[in-house]
């Protein structure tokens, strides 16, 4: 039987430091050894009544509980002040066969995966690589789990891919503690697995285009994600440039994607008449306090996989000593305008070196990022048209009613179909703001004002926007999501309500979605929208 | 003269903890392969906030013919058994004892991290 080990806590926080949160309980399931039981349908599967008993237990003691994976969200996202469960030893793999696949499927048997949900990118990765297989995109780095990626919409910078979660084909949910809360659930219009591979995870298949993509991005709320099937690709290299240009071409190139009418050249990369060929990846760095003429942007192109390559990886790799940041942030925090000559110094450690020039697999060129010491991160998304005015509004509020310890950067993902997706533009623009969490002082203000007037200058100049889930914002902002979502939000509280039971809708939510007001039970939900679509 | 030999005290007390301070430093071998183990400890404020890691801090009676010594990695804190980082921890107290006891004493300040189980 997979075990759980039981902490009692009064404390909880995210990797980064944000909280500290309060908590009752912590829970920690490990799996049942293979040497007990070898198969690796059987060890999955008694992981699901070890959950559902835990669900069980929440909820004859009307207490809320919420999975996460790795704690990297700096939101209270994956935070509940009753019970958390970490689930980072849940991370078995199975293999999927030709004979799984659905009859209508469009998918390659040999690109689906099905992982567990404690799985981290970094694992994912070493285990399709094994198969010669790659993630087509994942964040700047590899410690979350698959599971809390898509929960939060993580992403990278791949214009043409889109964020983790656009590659998840089909979800396993355990949504109460019944046999019949075990649920299999992908687009009716996309099938991929055949009912015989879910009757081995006892799970009740459900095809609906509409559900799955409002649990694609469940904001942990839509029950226990136990397992996640993904669509993965050849393994691929991808070349990576450092360049510093002229910041006016490399804000044409955010606003527009026209790389191949640009004037920014990579000599290796372009096409058979000259013109430059469109990245895979493409990412602008700029110090907000420096009037700097030139940006630092790093651009990756996508290669077939072929040995031998050189090691991307640099043996030595230095960290600045954490009390020096403290001390930083200390003299910040008593004199902010010392703020921007304390970024400038460290330039040379927060940005990528330029004129480098590396190669590696998609693993290797995103690999591990190490804590180094609290932190903060405010991300907006909008679409990649508004990115120049976005960029200059919250610049010029930033200086002026600032500074804060913090440097800013712009990625691209193409469009997401979840519902509520933070990638929701055609090409959305993250604008990032990342930096040393800070306390506010007389002369500082706070990370919460920060991020309450990041929302009002957006607002005023009426630039359409989201938020990232799993960052640090405003989030308890008059009708914020209201505003960012429109009609999906109501379309998302609907799906959530037609799933789950209502005393599942209070277990599985938490204060975070109090706050942003998607916690609560739609009455007139109707069992109509989660009916399976698509038999087989 | 009181007053010579008081600050002199002083400024041997401050280069020994200058000396002290400057001669310990410590040097991290990573995996680019494998998972850390992961923690159930919200409280570091280090490298290892998210690992579960083995501090080994301790002096070792060697002897003076005693070469190599081998630290084994123990089921306790490592059910797998394989190690995703290791650092050592080099200090100017350690250095000394080294040579004051011609190697007999020697003194280990090891931090290691074991790889997560693969299911």
């Amino acid at each position: 039987m997979a075990t759980t080990t039981v902490f009692n806590k009064t404390e909880w926080d995210t990797l980064h430091k944000n909280g500290p949160f309060p908590l009752k309980q912590l829970y920690i399931t490990r799996l049942e050894g293979k040497a007990n039981l070898p198969s690796s349908i059987a060890r999955y599967n008694d992981a699901a009544l070890e959950i559902q008993r835990l669900l069980k237990d929440s909820k004859d003691h009307n207490e809320g509980f919420r999975a996460y994976g790795s704690r990297w969200s700096m939101s209270s996202i994956a935070h509940q002040h009753d019970r958390v469960h970490q689930n980072n030893l849940m991370n078995l793999d199975i293999n999927i066969f030709p004979e799984n696949i659905h009859p209508q499927s469009l998918y390659d048997a040999s690109n689906l995966y099905f992982f567990e949900c404690g799985n981290t990118i970094k694992e994912i990765s070493q285990k399709l690589e094994e198969h010669g297989k790659s993630l087509k995109t994942t964040g700047a780095s590899n410690g979350q789990t698959i599971a809390g990626c898509i929960s939060t919409g993580v992403h990278g910078s791949a214009l043409g891919v889109g964020a983790v979660q656009d590659y998840v084909v089909g979800i396993n949910l355990i949504i109460g503690p019944r046999p019949e809360d075990n649920i299999y659930l992908e687009r009716h219009s996309k099938p991929a697995l055949n009912s015989a591979f879910a009757q081995k995870l006892n799970a009740r298949v459900i095809r609906n285009d509409g559900l799955f993509n409002a649990a694609l991005v469940g904001l942990g709320s839509f029950g226990f994600i136990h397992g996640i099937l993904l669509e993965a690709e050849d393994l691929f290299l991808l070349k990576r440039y450092v360049r510093k240009i002229d910041k006016q071409v490399a804000l044409e190139l955010s606003k527009t994607m026209d790389f191949k009418n640009s004037t920014f050249t990579i000599p290796a990369e372009v096409d058979a008449q000259g013109k430059p060929l469109r990245p895979y990846h493409y990412k602008v760095f700029m110090n907000p306090y420096t009037n700097d003429r030139d940006y630092v942007v790093e651009v990756m192109y996508k290669k077939p996989y072929q040995l031998p390559y050189p090691d991307p990886f640099s043996t030595i790799q230095k960290s600045i000593y954490k009390d020096l940041i403290y001390l930083f942030i200390k003299i910040s925090e008593k004199f902010p305008a010392s703020i921007p000559w304390f970024i400038k110094r460290l330039e040379t450690q927060i940005l990528p070196a330029v004129n480098e020039e590396t190669i590696g697999t998609l693993y290797e060129t995103f690999w591990d990022a190490a804590y180094q010491g609290p932190a903060f991160a405010c991300s907006v998304g909008i679409d990649s048209r508004d990115s120049e005015k976005a960029l200059e509004v919250i610049s010029k509020m930033t200086k002026k009613e600032g500074p804060i310890p913090g440097i800013f950067a712009m990625r691209f993902v193409k469009q997401s179909d979840a519902t509520l997706a933070f990638t929701k533009f055609p090409i959305t623009c993250m604008l990032e703001i990342d930096g040393i969490l800070w306390t506010k002082s007389q002369n500082l203000m706070s990370l919460e004002d920060y991020g309450k007037r990041m929302i009002e200058v957006l607002q005023q100049n009426n630039i359409p926007f989201t938020l990232h889930w799993g960052k640090n914002a405003d989030w308890g902002f008059l009708n914020l999501v209201g505003h960012m979502y429109g009609d999906q939000a109501k379309i998302w509280k609907k799906y959530r309500s037609s799933l789950l039971s209502e005393d599942m809708v209070k277990l599985f939510s938490n204060d975070f979605l109090d706050t942003i007001g998607l916690s609560d039970f739609d009455a007139e939900h109707s069992e109509d929208m989660i009916a399976s679509m698509l038999e087989g | 003269m009181a007053f010579i030999l008081k600050y002199s005290l002083k400024v041997a007390l401050v280069m020994l903890v200058f000396f002290l301070l400057v001669s310990c430093y410590s040097v991290r071998i990573v995996s680019t392969k494998g998972a850390p183990m992961p923690t159930e400890q919200f409280d570091r404020d280090d490298w290892y906030r998210d690992k579960m890691v083995v501090e080994i801090d301790t002096i070792i009676k060697a002897g003076i013919t005693v070469d190599d010594i081998t630290f084994r990695v123990l089921k306790e804190g490592c059910e797998t058994g394989k190690l995703f980082s290791v650092e050592y921890k080099n200090t100017f107290g350690g250095s000394l004892l080294y040579l004051v006891t011609f190697g007999n004493k020697r003194k280990v300040k090891l931090k290691y991290v074991c790889m997560k189980p693969e299911n």
